[in-house]
C-alpha cells in the first residue's frame, strides 16, 4: 500500500514540441480510487505510462510510497497493470499468465499455485486455468488480465481503459465487480477511462486532463457539480452542458430575443460584459409556447414568461424514464440547447415550447478564460 | 392459456444447387497446369525409375540390359555413398541450424532503434542477393585461399601463417559459405516474427517484473518458434539440394570429403557416365526426401495451426 504523487511530472516526445503531460500534479491517498479521465489526446494514458514505467519523467517527478520513481524501471516499482487489450501472453496458459508476474519475483512454485487458485476462485477462473487466452471470451480474458494483477499484490494497480472491448452490458457488471474488488483490497488504484460514466461511478476522485494539462481533480459530484471551468462543464454530463456565451445586461443577461434575470448575487460576479452562462439540461422548466400548459409535470407556467427562453423543438428522445428535448432558440443564431424532462411529455417536433431555468445555481464562466466565476 | 410449442421440424443444410457441374467449372481451368505438372514432374520421375533398373554406362554403347534391384544394392552397399549422405545431413543441419542462431541475433539487434538502422539492415541482407555462384567464388578466393586470401592476411600477425583453409577442412569451408549466404534469410525471417509481436505484450512482461532476458526466454522466444521453424525447414530443402557452393569451392573432394548427395549423383552421371548407378541413388534420395520433408511440414502446419 503506498500514496502515489505526481509532482509536476512532464513528458515531451520531441523536444520543442508541446508536452504529451504538462507539469501535472496529483495527489492520490493510499488505498484511492482515482479515475483519470479526458478526451483521445488529453495525455490521461501518457500519465498512466509514466507512473508505470513504461515512459520517462521528463520534467517533475513521481513518488510512489514517497520514493522518487525517476530513473526506477517499471519491475523495480511494484506496481500492476491491466492494459485495454489485455496483453496476455498467448502461449501460456491461463494459470501460467496469472502466475508469471509471481515466477518473475522468484515465489516458490507452491506457493505461485496457491495464490493462483485463490485469485481464479474470486474471479471465477479456476475451470479455465488450463486454457490458452485465444479460447477465452472477451470478458474471461478481462478477468485474467485482473487476476494477473491482483496475484501480485502490489503496491498500486494501473488500469488503462480495461472495459472498453468488452459489449455494454459486460462493461456495466465489471464496471462494479471491479469497483467491489478494489474497495476489498484497499490497493491504491489509478484508472484511465474516457468514458465520464466510468469516471463518475468508480472514483473516489476523478482527475480530468485536457491538452496534456489537469483541469480539475475533484470528486464525482463536485465535477458535476461545481466544474471549475467550460470545458470540464462540458465535459462532464451527458447529454453535456447547455453553454452560451452571452452579452450581460442590468438584470442579467440577453438569451435569445429574451432576458433571462439572474439573481442578485451571482449577478455580482459578472464584471466583464459577456459572459458564458452555462444550464444542465435537466435544470429547464419547460412550458408551452402558447400559454396553454403542455409540458406535463414539468411544465412550469406561473413563474412568468418574461424570464424564459422561447425555443423551437426539433428532435425528442424518448427515453422511458426521461425524454430529451433537442431544440434550437429563437436568436439569429439558432444557439442549440438540450433540455431533459420527464418521459412521456408530448412535446414534439416543431413545437414551440418556453425554457425557464428551474435552479438557481446555474453555472457562470469567464467568457474569456472559461473559468468559473 | 396453455399452448404446447411444437418444436419445428429439423432444419438440414441445403444442397447447393449444380454442385458437380460447378465444381467442375472452377477445376476444369486448372486442368493445363496440373497436365503440365504432371509432363515436367511425374513422367521424368517415371523415367529415372525405369533408367534405376537397367544397367547402363553411355561409355559403352550396347551395355543397357534390365538388371532389376541390382542397382539398389549396389547403392546400399557403397560405403562412399553412405559417407555422402552423412555429409549431406551433417552439412544441411550445420548450416541451416548456424544460420539460424546467427539471424535470430542479427535480427535482435535490428529489432531496436538506431542511426542508420536502413542501411545496416541492407548491407546484412546483401550476401543473400549475391548470386550463389559468385559468393562461392568470393569465399574460395577472396577469403579462403592460402596466398592472398583475406583470413590468412587477417590471422598472421597471430602466427596463423599458410592454411589452405579449403583443403584443411572442406566441408566446414563450404559449411561457412553457405551459412554467410543464409543467414540473412533466417534473419529477415525471424525479424518479421519480432515486428509482429503486440507491443503491451512485452510491456506487461516488463511491468510483470521481467527482465530483458526473461522477456526473451519467457515471451519472444516462444512468439518467434513457428518462424523459426519455418525458416528451418525452407533452409534445409533449399540448402540439402546444394551444388552450386561445392562445385566452385572444392569440386567435392580432397575424394567425397566433400560432396553432398546432388553432386554426388552428379559426378557419377556426368563424369563416370553411370545412369542405372545415378538413377537409383536419384530415387533413394527423394523417397529419403519426402519422408523427412512430410514430418518437417507437418511440425510447421501443427504450430501454425495451434497460433491461429
Amino acid at each position: 500500500m503506498a500514496d502515489v504523487v505526481f509532482d509536476q511530472a512532464s513528458r515531451v516526445y520531441t523536444a520543442g514540441a508541446k508536452p504529451a503531460v504538462d507539469r501535472l500534479d496529483l495527489e492520490i491517498a493510499d488505498g484511492e480510487f482515482v479515475v483519470l479521465v479526458g478526451p483521445s489526446g488529453s495525455g490521461k494514458s501518457t500519465a498512466l505510462r509514466m507512473l508505470a514505467g513504461l515512459e520517462e519523467i521528463d520534467g517533475g517527478e513521481i513518488r510512489i510510497g514517497g520514493r522518487t520513481m525517476v530513473g526506477v524501471p517499471s519491475r523495480d516499482r511494484d506496481i500492476a497493470m491491466v492494459f485495454q487489450n489485455y496483453a496476455l501472453y498467448p502461449n501460456k496458459t491461463v494459470g501460467e499468465n496469472m502466475a508469471f508476474p509471481l515466477k518473475m519475483r522468484g515465489v516458490e512454485k507452491s506457493v505461485q499455485q496457491e495464490k493462483v487458485r485463490a485469485a481464479a476462485d474470486v474471479l471465477g477462473l479456476t475451470d479455465f486455468l488450463d486454457r490458452k487466452p485465444k479460447a477465452l471470451s472477451g470478458g474471461q480474458r478481462q478477468r485474467v488480465a485482473m487476476g494477473r494483477a491482483i496475484v501480485r499484490e502490489p503496491q498500486v494497480f494501473l488500469m488503462d481503459e480495461p472495459l472498453s472491448n468488452l459489449d455494454a452490458k459486460m462493461r456495466v457488471s465489471t464496471r462494479t465487480e471491479i469497483a467491489a474488488m478494489q474497495r476489498r483490497l484497499g490497493v491504491t488504484t489509478v484508472y484511465v477511462t474516457h468514458d465520464q460514466v466510468e469516471a463518475m461511478t468508480m472514483g473516489d476522485r476523478v482527475a480530468l486532463l485536457a491538452d496534456g494539462r489537469l483541469q480539475q481533480f475533484a470528486t464525482p459530484a463536485d465535477l458535476y457539480d461545481k466544474p471549475a471551468n467550460r470545458f470540464v462543464a462540458g465535459f462532464i454530463g451527458s447529454p453535456a452542458m447547455n453553454l452560451f456565451t452571452l452579452p450581460v445586461s442590468a438584470e442579467g443577461v440577453h438569451i435569445g430575443s429574451s432576458e433571462l434575470r439572474l439573481p442578485r448575487e451571482v449577478r455580482g460576479r459578472i464584471s466583464a460584459d459577456t459572459v458564458t452562462l452555462g444550464i444542465r439540461p435537466e435544470q429547464w422548466a419547460v412550458a408551452n409556447g402558447r400559454g396553454t400548459a403542455g409540458g406535463g409535470a414539468d411544465g412550469v407556467g406561473g413563474d412568468g414568461a418574461g424570464s424564459g427562453v422561447k425555443a423551437q423543438i426539433d428532435v425528442v428522445e424518448e427515453l422511458g424514464s426521461d425524454a430529451y428535448l433537442y431544440a434550437h432558440l429563437d436568436d439569429e443564431e439558432q444557439t442549440p440547447v438540450v433540455v431533459r424532462t420527464g418521459g412521456r411529455t408530448g412535446a414534439r417536433r416543431g413545437d414551440q415550447v418556453v425554457l425557464t431555468p428551474t435552479s438557481e445555481d446555474l453555472h457562470l464562466f469567464d467568457a474569456e478564460s472559461g473559468e468559473r466565476l | 392459456m396453455t399452448a404446447t410449442v411444437e418444436r419445428p421440424a429439423e432444419i438440414v443444410p441445403r444442397e447447393p444447387v449444380n454442385k458437380g457441374r460447378e465444381g467442375w467449372v472452377r477445376r476444369a481451368p486448372l486442368l493445363p497446369a496440373l497436365v503440365f505438372t504432371i509432363i515436367v514432374t511425374q513422367l521424368p520421375f517415371l523415367f529415372t525409375i525405369w533408367y534405376s533398373l537397367q544397367s547402363w554406362n553411355l561409355v559403352r554403347p550396347g551395355s543397357q540390359q534390365f538388371v532389376g534391384l541390382d542397382n539398389y544394392v549396389n547403392v546400399f552397399t557403397d560405403s562412399q555413398f553412405r559417407g555422402v549422405a552423412l555429409n549431406t545431413v551433417v552439412l544441411t543441419v550445420g548450416a541451416v541450424l548456424i544460420a539460424m542462431v546467427l539471424g535470430l541475433a542479427f535480427a535482435l539487434l535490428l529489432d531496436r532503434q538506431f542511426r542508420g538502422r536502413g542501411v545496416v539492415r541492407t548491407l546484412l541482407i546483401t550476401p543473400f542477393l549475391i548470386t550463389p555462384v559468385a559468393a562461392a567464388l568470393l569465399w574460395k578466393t577472396v577469403l579462403f585461399s592460402p596466398t592472398y586470401g583475406l583470413i590468412n592476411f587477417v590471422l598472421s600477425p597471430f602466427g596463423a601463417g599458410q592454411t589452405d583453409w579449403i583443403s584443411a577442412f572442406p566441408l566446414t569451408s563450404v559449411m561457412v559459405a553457405l551459412v554467410w549466404q543464409w543467414t540473412p534469410f533466417m534473419m529477415l525471417l525471424t525479424l518479421a516474427g519480432l515486428q509482429s509481436q503486440p507491443h503491451d505484450v512485452l510491456e506487461a512482461a516488463r511491468v510483470d517484473g521481467a527482465g530483458s532476458f526473461a522477456i526473451f526466454r519467457e515471451i519472444t522466444l516462444p512468439h518467434l518458434r513457428r518462424f523459426i521453424e519455418l525458416g528451418i525447414v525452407l533452409g534445409a530443402i533449399y540448402l540439402v539440394n546444394t551444388f552450386d557452393a561445392i562445385y566452385m569451392m572444392t569440386q567435392g573432394g580432397p575424394g567425397t570429403a566433400s560432396a553432398n548427395l546432388p553432386f554426388y549423383i552428379y559426378q557419377r552421371a556426368f563424369l563416370g557416365f553411370d545412369i542405372g548407378q545415378s538413377a537409383a541413388m536419384g530415387v533413394v534420395v527423394v523417397v529419403a526426401t519426402i519422408i523427412v520433408s512430410t514430418f518437417a511440414l507437418r511440425l510447421i502446419f501443427r504450430s501454425f495451426q495451434e497460433e491461429s
